[in-house]
């Protein structure tokens, strides 16, 4: 929207302006559900399986009952409620069968975190070990135990997937686009490869916290650390057959979630233990060790890729079939599939496409969404592929790409038509290969190898990405003008740290044509006092809340113009408004302040008019479709952000160890609203993208056990792991229907980090990746493998 | 229990402590100091640090019963007459912070490395932050918001 | 740590026998914390009471004497040994250990004692101290004795220490003083990390190489005569190690490490 605003005009959209919550956060007065602390409050611990797969045969909760302090305890047994969010298949604890190691068996609340603790220890449960289902791929054989044999009698959401009753599919998306076979003929080449990576936790730094209160007549308050407070609402409704007016969700600051918390997850079972304790608030926070596998995890993928091409390296068709390993439960695994699996070919002209991807249940942890919604995981395995078809036809990689981008005229996958508008891939790749003087190396970096006895060379990939939402989504905004004319603005769209609400009190400021000092953007959500928005998911945020915004304002401006027009006895056309007064265009003496009008305009003689100022703005996302379930053609993509990346590595090639001299990142960010803001999440998100690319990662024993669910080793990257320099670029092709052209870039910034390093290492020892993470291990592997065949040679 | 005597951000308290408390514990549940956070429990990722007798510890693995004697400072001991000092200020400005649940522990880490080294090269801001994690910001805003706050960054940089 | 434990605090090292005599079966010593409190949190240990040693003088301290060399208190810390000119001087290499312990933070309270008490295989200090050639002295109420810290562990987290004893210091021979020497630590990144595999080498009149993360305990090999060439090393280093293959490294790459250090550490001392 607004895209012909001229950014010469613009005040505050498209400058670093300070955090509005960042005050806070530096002094410890910011408050997160973990902070607090309720009169009467209990403290809740759970009970684990130590098996991934087990019957439960008994469970002694006696002496856990018996033990001083102990006000509630609850089994599987006693708790006749599924929770699911695209697919209804999770109990809140564990009924009869466990399905994972770490899901909840039992739980307790007590009067303080030590009693609850040991009452929990004193649990006896008695299991039968089953065989495990731990191969995504073996559990599609026929003979495979099932994960959940009663799959055919869950409720799902049916416009958007396809569970397999009597296997362990819980969702197949196709994608059918051109004749592959025939364009697989056409080819000249055919190259076919798979490329896998493991789960990966999210790690917000503060783990999952939850506080319930179930008050008589099912009354209930939960303050939670989440990201969408009404999808919490509506899934908790929906779960126990209660009135959305009875429940009231409050989420306070939260500290990280990068979709980890985009869900429900603790609240459903606190909520129970409090109704149980009668009606005593209860809280349970997940420890580290529980963030790992009491909570979900990132889907593990194995990406199967075969594609055909032309010599010249134009791409005539491919065929995608993709393995999500979901774990033990749906959640938002169902649902990365799909999203994965209408962008599965990149920002790339793919004229024949044909995708089966496809949801898995096993007995692992459970996948959900996680910063890149699959992008992070599939972009690994095909700019790797495109890597290696680009090698073995002796075209330069970059060439290869920037044959096959997605240019305007060009369809997706899914039939959508690529615009002027959509975003340019091309300028991206083009900038950051620039940065890194890509396919030659500097004299500098040569001198570099020399003294250091290293190796450096250079990779890069591409990126795209859509937000995955229904679509049909909405949100609100509501500014409210205080007395003095400052503002509150009102959204249920959470800010966990991309400083979103930043951004939106931009461009209230620049709609209101008032400082953006004087405007608040009320941090704590609250179902019962905030206006609807669905999630805070997708890097949707800043444009449909930034639109909501907008619309927001226009409705408060008109509505001071409406009292405007009549103190000042003109027509509304005739008005206009800036610093923080609406004043006559022709006479500007003749003016009203904003705080005049702000409860309502009162004459001198105690006449009032008006009323006091607010301004509602709804936005919904347009003209989006469902995807046909047999083709996967439709309209799925609220806009497309387009971005690149690429790295120089520099390698010990005795060890195998590496380290990033630099990074280059490029995104097509329509319109950059915060500069610092957007600055930060590019760099954070390159680090976590290099966390997954170099050492995160779960690890199972031959069980299905998690052998590292903590720090110790799962590492994740420290201030001494980054590059030694990071660029950054934004292309700014306004998106039509933005904020002021802008277009969400929260999760692109990690997708493409891992190939560039593949490739990298590749491009300098010949060494050909498959699977992330690459540890140095793997790296002297790799190259202690290729040395040896080609000895044998 | 265990009586023990110390200084918190200034004020001398006496309190009796429960001797398997630890430190974080204490001066969140005891103290409602919630400033300090929890982010392991297993002294790996720095939110809980804090300064005893200026210096920076894991408050996950002290007990509390440590402190008697002692002073120690939290985060809500380092701004001033209700005005942030310069590292938050610096904080703040360089988006140094975003969802903010390693900022105390941040904060005072980088307060400890300001007192020994009041010019820190960029490796020693590195080496004295590397045990607080941070998931968000990558770390690169930190940074410069604490070459900030010493004076050494150009204003090109900022 | 949900359960409760008693707390004792001797003030002196007389005060700390007579604890030990009376409880210390069945409480552990609290010095930095930094490994006792972890794995009580865990629920891997869970002692009746903790005895907290950092308020007895006489176990602080670092001094050097030309003659007797280098005594290091049993509770100084890491950042203590690691900021301490001496050490920095004459002893680099056990700055160079202590540094590469965890973070800063907890350096501030990790004792030296508690790193190699806790006989973890991939104890940081343990390579640094061996290959100086240090003596470790254990007391308790019935008396003091020096031994070497080749012999003070016997097994993954296990060591000689009875119930009743502690380690009261640490002792490095005056000849070992300005060797020269350098400690290598294999991370999985750049930041704090247990070691997937280590090597200490000091040079001086001998070769002295150790190893940690590749045995049950960390290793020490027999001396080398400075004219040893680097493949004999190696190969005698290779012949001690058993390494395991875990979550953090296969045996294969640990093994290959431990040649890649020893060469390189050789062609920085020797050559």
């Amino acid at each position: 929207m607004f895209e012909n605003i001229d950014k010469e005009d613009l005040k505050y959209v498209g400058k670093g302006v300070e955090r509005v919550d960042g005050l806070e956060k530096c002094t410890g007065d910011a408050l997160y559900a973990s902070d607090l602390f309720l009169q009467g409050m209990l403290f809740a611990k759970v009970k684990t399986s130590p098996y991934a797969s087990a019957r439960i045969k008994k469970i002694d909760v006696s002496k856990a009952a018996a033990l001083p302090g102990v006000r509630s305890v609850l089994t599987g047994a006693e708790l006749n409620y599924r929770v699911g969010l695209y697919i209804v298949d999770k109990y809140i604890l564990a009924k009869g069968i466990v399905r994972h190691q770490g899901e909840a068996v039992a739980a307790v609340a007590a009067d303080t975190e030590d009693i609850a603790k040991r009452a929990v220890e004193l649990i006896e449960v008695e299991y039968e070990e089953l065989n495990p289902v731990l191969d995504p791929v073996k559990a599609l054989d026929k003979d495979s135990p099932l994960v959940h044999p009663d799959l055919g009698k869950y409720s799902f959401v049916e416009a958007a997937f396809t569970p397999k009753p009597g296997t362990n599919i819980a969702n197949h998306t196709k994608l059918r686009k051109g004749d592959v076979e025939k364009g697989f003929k056409e080819s000249d080449y055919i190259f076919e490869r798979e490329y896998a990576n493991p789960s990966v936790q999210h790690v917000p730094m503060e783990t999952h916290v939850s506080i319930a209160q179930w008050q008589t007549g099912d009354k209930i308050t939960i303050w939670t650390s989440a990201q969408s407070p009404f999808t919490v609402r509506n899934l908790f409704c929906y779960s126990f057959g209660i009135s959305h007016k009875n429940v009231r969700v409050i989420v306070p600051y939260v500290g990280g979630g990068f979709g980890g918390k985009a869900g429900i997850a603790l609240e459903p079972l606190v909520a129970c233990l409090s109704k149980k304790a009668g009606g005593k608030p209860v809280k349970l926070q997940a420890t580290r060790e529980e963030e790992f596998n009491l909570l979900a995890c990132r889907s593990a993928l194995k990406y199967r890729i075969k594609t055909g091409v032309k010599k010249d390296g134009k791409i005539v068709a491919q065929k995608m079939t993709m393995f999500w390993d979901s774990g033990a439960y749906a959640d938002y695994a169902v649902n990365v599939t799909r999203a994965s699996g209408y962008s599965a070919g990149g920002p790339y002209e793919i004229p024949n496409a044909w995708l089966d991807a496809y949801t898995i249940y096993t007995n692992k942890v459970y996948g959900t969404a996680y910063r890149g919604f699959g992008h992070v995981e599939f972009f690994w395995g095909l700019e790797r592929h495109f890597e290696y078809i680009a090698d073995n036809l002796k075209i330069d990689p970059l060439k290869f790409r920037l044959i096959n981008t997605l240019k305007p005229g060009g369809k997706t996958l899914t039939g959508e038509t690529i615009h002027h508008h959509t975003g340019n891939v091309t300028k991206c790749l083009e900038l950051v290969a620039k940065s890194i003087n890509y396919g030659k190396k500097t004299p500098e970096e040569i001198k570099r190898e020399k003294k250091n006895k290293t190796i450096i060379g250079k990779g890069l990939s591409a990126l795209h990405k859509a937000p995955a939402m229904p679509p049909f989504t909405g949100t609100v905004v509501i500014l409210k003008m205080n007395e003095d004319g400052s503002i509150i603005a009102n959204l249920s769209l959470t800010d966990y740290g991309a400083g979103t609400y930043t951004s939106i009190a931009q461009i209230i400021a620049e709609q209101l044509k008032m400082s953006v000092d004087r405007i608040k953007v009320a941090v704590e959500t609250d179902t019962d006092r905030d206006p609807y928005d669905w999630q805070t998911v997708a890097s949707k945020g800043l444009i449909m809340s930034g639109n909501a915004a907008i619309l927001a304002s226009q409705d408060l401006l008109d509505k001071m113009y409406d009292m405007a027009s009549q103190i000042l006895r003109c027509g509304k056309c005739d008005l206009r408004h800036d610093n923080e007064k609406v004043f006559v265009v022709h006479a500007p003496e003749r003016f009203v302040n904003y705080k005049e009008m702000a409860v309502g305009y009162a004459y001198s003689n105690g006449n009032g008019i008006g009323g006091p100022l607010i301004g509602v703005g709804r936005y919904m996302a347009a003209g989006l479709t469902n995807l046909d379930k047999e083709t996967g053609q439709g309209n799925p993509a609220l806009d497309w952000t387009y971005g690149a990346h690429a790295v120089i590595v520099e390698l010990d090639p005795e060890t195998g160890e590496y380290s990033l001299i630099k990074s280059a990142s490029a995104f097509d960010a329509g319109k950059v609203i915060n500069t610092k803001a957007a600055r930060g999440q590019c760099i954070g998100g390159f680090i976590q993208g290099y966390g997954t690319a170099a050492c995160e990662g779960y690890i199972y024993n031959n069980k299905g056990q998690l052998m590292n669910p903590s720090f110790t080793d799962n590492k994740i990257p420290t201030a001494k792991d980054i590059p030694e320099q990071m660029d950054l670029f934004f292309v700014e092709t306004a998106q039509l229907d933005g904020p002021y052209g802008a277009r969400g870039i929260g999760e692109h910034s990690m997708i493409g980090v891992a190939p560039a390093i593949g490739n990298a290492l590749k491009n300098m020892t010949g060494i050909e990746l498959l699977h992330m993470p690459i540890r140095a291990e793997d790296v002297w592997k790799a190259m202690s493998d290729l040395k040896m065949k080609k000895n044998k040679k | 229990m265990k009586t023990i005597t110390f200084k918190i951000n200034g004020s001398k308290y006496s309190k009796d402590v429960e001797e398997h408390k630890t430190l974080l514990r204490f001066l969140r549940e005891d103290l409602h100091l919630t400033g300090t956070k929890e982010g392991c429990g297993a002294g790996e990722c720095g939110a809980c640090i804090v300064l005893v007798n200026g210096a920076p510890v894991n408050s996950c693995l002290m007990l509390a019963v440590e402190i008697d004697g002692s002073e120690v400072t939290t985060i809500e001991g380092v701004s001033k007459n209700g005005q942030p000092n310069s590292l938050q200020k610096a904080f703040e400005k360089h988006h140094a912070v975003q969802c903010g649940f390693c900022t105390p522990g941040m904060i005072l880490t980088a307060t400890d490395l300001l007192k020994r080294k009041p010019k820190p090269t960029e490796a020693e801001i590195k080496e004295a932050i590397e045990g607080n994690f941070c998931r968000c910001t990558g770390y690169v805003q930190i940074i410069e918001a604490i070459k900030d706050a010493s004076g050494q960054l150009k204003s090109t940089e900022e | 740590m949900a359960e409760k434990f008693e707390y004792y605090d001797p003030k002196t090292v007389k005060e700390l026998c007579k604890t030990l005599d009376e409880v210390g079966s069945k409480t552990k010593i609290l010095a930095g914390g930094t490994d006792l409190i972890v794995e009580m949190r865990a629920g891997i240990k869970k002692p009746a009471g903790v005895i907290d040693v950092k308020k007895i003088k006489e176990l602080k301290g670092i001094d050097f004497d030309a003659k007797k060399g280098l005594r290091i208190g049993s509770c100084v810390t890491c950042n203590e040994l690691g900021r301490n000119p001496v050490i920095e001087k004459k002893y680099s290499i056990l700055a160079e250990c202590a540094e590469s312990i965890a973070s800063y933070a907890l350096r501030n309270r990790a004792t030296i004692a508690g790193n190699l008490c806790n006989a973890s295989p991939c104890a940081d200090m343990a390579p640094g101290l061996l290959v100086l050639g240090a003596l470790i002295t254990i007391v308790s109420s019935s008396g003091e004795k020096t031994i070497k810290l080749s012999d003070f562990f016997t097994g993954v987290k296990k060591t000689v220490l009875q119930p009743n004893e502690f380690v009261k210091e640490i002792i490095i021979p005056a000849e070992k003083a300005n060797s020269k020497c350098k400690y290598m630590k294999q991370k999985r990144i750049k930041g704090h990390d247990l070691s997937m595999v280590s090597v200490a080498m000091a040079v001086k009149d001998k070769i002295t190489v150790a190893i940690g993360s590749a045995y049950i305990t960390p290793v020490v090999l027999p001396e080398f005569a400075k004219s040893t060439k680097v493949e004999k090393i190696i190969e005698a280093a290779l012949s001690v190690v058993k390494p395991i293959t875990d979550i953090r490294s296969s045996k294969e790459y640990r093994l290959h490490i431990i040649g890649v250090y020893i060469k390189r550490l050789y062609e920085q001392l020797v050559k």
